[in-house]
């Protein structure tokens, strides 16, 4: 037996969500398919496999305004940001939910990033199970699976007419009015089989590999651009500069990426990382060998968000099986 | 013989004779279906060239990398005038690179493990079939260039909105940036030491991905490559957020074309408009 959400009844249900809270899900925006705030439930689009840009935005946008200082009365005055609203998140897929269990690990880690915390805090997951696997998916060699709950407030599968709910936590009960559901006799589906990348002693294999000629070879067709990073719903990199006036001071945020040729350049113009190579190996090494050796997991859900988007094929399912295959380097 | 046979014989032969250590072509990328750029240093790798309607990069930037270096590079004929824009504005030797040209078939529309059946726009308006400069031409014998009656339909088109109109679309467009920078750095034209976004001290663009500094940036780009953009259409293809950069890019090319009878990378001698200046020229300006 299963609890179930008829799919008229869903539709009601988001009526409802939005009402209180800034309701964000999968939509069309031109030809891209983006979480996005939604003002009506008809917009929102799920039969997809996913979204263009992962939802991270909603919780490390891509620019945010970490704090201000203002002169007031003669006085300085210091004004945090604050995250006002109450966001749900509907139609995340189990990556990208994992996405942000990974995200958090940096960002909540003590001394927590207040302004993370407080987007964290106030939105809710409701996920969306996958029937079936994008043939560049691997979420199951990165710790996750089509199905994986972890970090979901309340997980749907869909079924014929609705969805079966499972609900995970206690701000997913205080979501979901119990009247909308009921109890049937209906299984969710297995989950479907993505492709499989050889993750398993990836970390100790990178750690082999760091002076290998291998990553300025990777890196001789790399454009580097920052897409990989900004369609990553992993990847937490930034730049900080304060915007000035008389009056005020605004201290913005905005992504940043490892790929990008100012990323590293420091005062008097030194860069540690100038090279084409290092800049690649940089990308991989933190999600296959720094991020794992600092918090566990490998700094990467599989979801193929940057195998899709590279303009030049760089495809980290094909790294990772090259250096599997690598000797040890002496 | 087919292209990819060709351009592998050639690319062989010269790596064999050491004439040059680098091709840079296309291989067929992971998805199965398109294609990727790469790099062959030796035998082996110039086996894995290819040549087909999904080969969409333009490599001549790859060039760049290896300057004072001889570079042997696989053109189509809009890559081969970006070759004559880093020749015209003096950042590569012409005795530095081996260009093997391709006459052009036309690339088709792709995505990944997508291969489409339409011409790219690019190709629908192209000029010009046949490389304007190469060592060794494959493909077969330079063709009569085809006429396309009006190539700036499309900009015609935006001319024709009013000025809230048009402000109205590239603000919705530019609104989608999040300042990547991937057209950038697959442009021909923009090899800037430091690229004025990137100049932080003093801060010339702010760092917000937002709707005004992302205005900023597209519009500044887009006048940077004023009579220097060579159609390649790249900047547009990369973009993964699909802003029509190169009807900004085409707008510019249609004026500088009109007013000073110039088209970026036809000829690597011909003065470029913006590093010259002649006493008799009349703008317009005051008039």
């Amino acid at each position: 037996m299963s609890r179930f959400i008829s799919r008229k009844d869903t539709l009601a249900w988001l009526g409802r969500l939005g009402q209180n809270r800034r309701l964000v899900a999968p939509t069309k925006v031109d030809n891209l398919l983006l979480f996005r705030q939604i003002r009506q439930a008809d917009d929102i689009v799920l039969e997809l496999d996913n979204t263009d840009l992962s939802p991270k935005d909603w919780f490390f946008p891509a620019t945010e305004t970490l704090f201000s200082v203002e002169r007031k009365d003669g006085r300085v005055e210091l004004i945090p940001a604050e995250v006002e609203r109450e966001t749900v998140i509907f139609g995340i897929r189990p990556c990208d939910a994992r996405g942000l269990a990974i995200l958090g690990m940096p960002y909540l880690a003590e001394p927590a990033d207040a302004l993370y915390r407080q987007h964290r805090d106030k939105t809710s997951l409701v996920g969306l199970a996958c029937l079936t696997a994008c043939p560049e998916c691997f979420c199951t060699s990165m710790g996750s699976g089509p199905h994986d709950p972890s970090s979901l407030d309340i997980m749907l599968t869909e079924v014929e007419d609705g969805y079966v709910v499972a609900v995970l936590t206690k701000k997913g009960e205080s979501l979901l009015p119990e009247d909308l559901l009921s109890t049937v006799d209906v299984a969710a589906p297995p989950p479907p089989s993505p492709s499989l990348v050889p993750s398993e002693g990836i970390v100790d294999k990178m750690r082999q590999a760091f002076d290998s000629p291998y990553w300025s070879q990777v890196a001789d067709r790399c454009i580097h651009c920052n897409i990989c990073a900004y369609v990553c719903p992993t990847c937490y990199c930034f730049d900080i500069r304060d915007y000035t006036n008389s009056a005020r001071i605004e201290r913005v945020r905005s992504w940043e990426s490892c790929q990008s040729p100012a990323f590293t350049r420091i005062a008097a113009g030194h860069d540690p990382r100038n090279t084409k190579g290092a800049r690649m190996r940089q990308r991989f090494a933190h999600k296959l060998l720094y991020f794992p050796d600092i918090f566990g997991p490998l700094h990467c859900v599989g979801c193929g968000r940057c195998v899709r988007s590279c303009p030049v094929n760089i495809d980290i399912r094909e790294i990772i099986q090259d250096v599997q295959r690598m000797g040890a380097l002496k | 013989m087919n292209l990819t046979e060709e351009i592998r014989r050639k690319a062989r032969e010269w790596l064999e004779s050491k004439v040059t250590d680098c091709v840079i072509g296309y291989e067929r990328a992971t998805d199965g279906v398109t294609a990727r750029p790469l790099f062959a240093y030796g035998v082996e790798e110039a086996d894995r060239l290819i040549f087909d309607q999904t080969c969409h990069h333009n490599l001549a930037r790859y060039v760049l990398n290896r300057k004072g270096k001889v570079t042997a590079i696989v053109v189509k004929p809009c890559d081969s005038r970006a070759i004559n824009l880093l020749l015209n504005e003096n950042q590569i030797q012409r005795d530095n690179v081996l260009i093997i040209g391709v006459v052009c078939p036309g690339i088709v529309e792709t995505g990944w493990r997508r291969v489409g059946e339409k011409l790219q726009n690019a190709c629908q308006m192209c000029q010009q079939h046949t490389p304007v400069l190469y060592d060794f031409l494959v493909g077969g014998p330079p063709a009569p260039e085809p006429m396309v009656p009006d190539p700036y339909l499309d900009v015609a088109e935006m001319e024709g909105r009013s000025a809230a109109e048009r402000r109205a679309f590239w603000e919705w467009q530019f609104s989608r940036c999040i300042r990547c920078y991937a057209c950038r750095q697959v442009c021909p034209g923009c090899y800037c030491a430091e690229c004025f976004v990137d100049r932080l001290d003093p801060l010339w663009v702010g760092i917000r991905i937002a709707p005004g500094e992302n205005e900023m940036w597209n519009t500044g780009r887009a006048f940077h490559l004023a009579a220097r953009c060579i159609g390649c259409y790249q900047c547009e293809q990369v973009c993964p957020v699909h802003i029509p950069l190169s009807l900004l890019n085409r707008k510019l090319e249609k004026e500088t074309r009109q007013t000073f009878r110039f088209q970026a990378g036809m000829s690597a001698e011909a003065p470029p408009p913006f590093s010259t200046f002649q006493k008799e020229e009349r703008l317009g300006i005051g008039e």
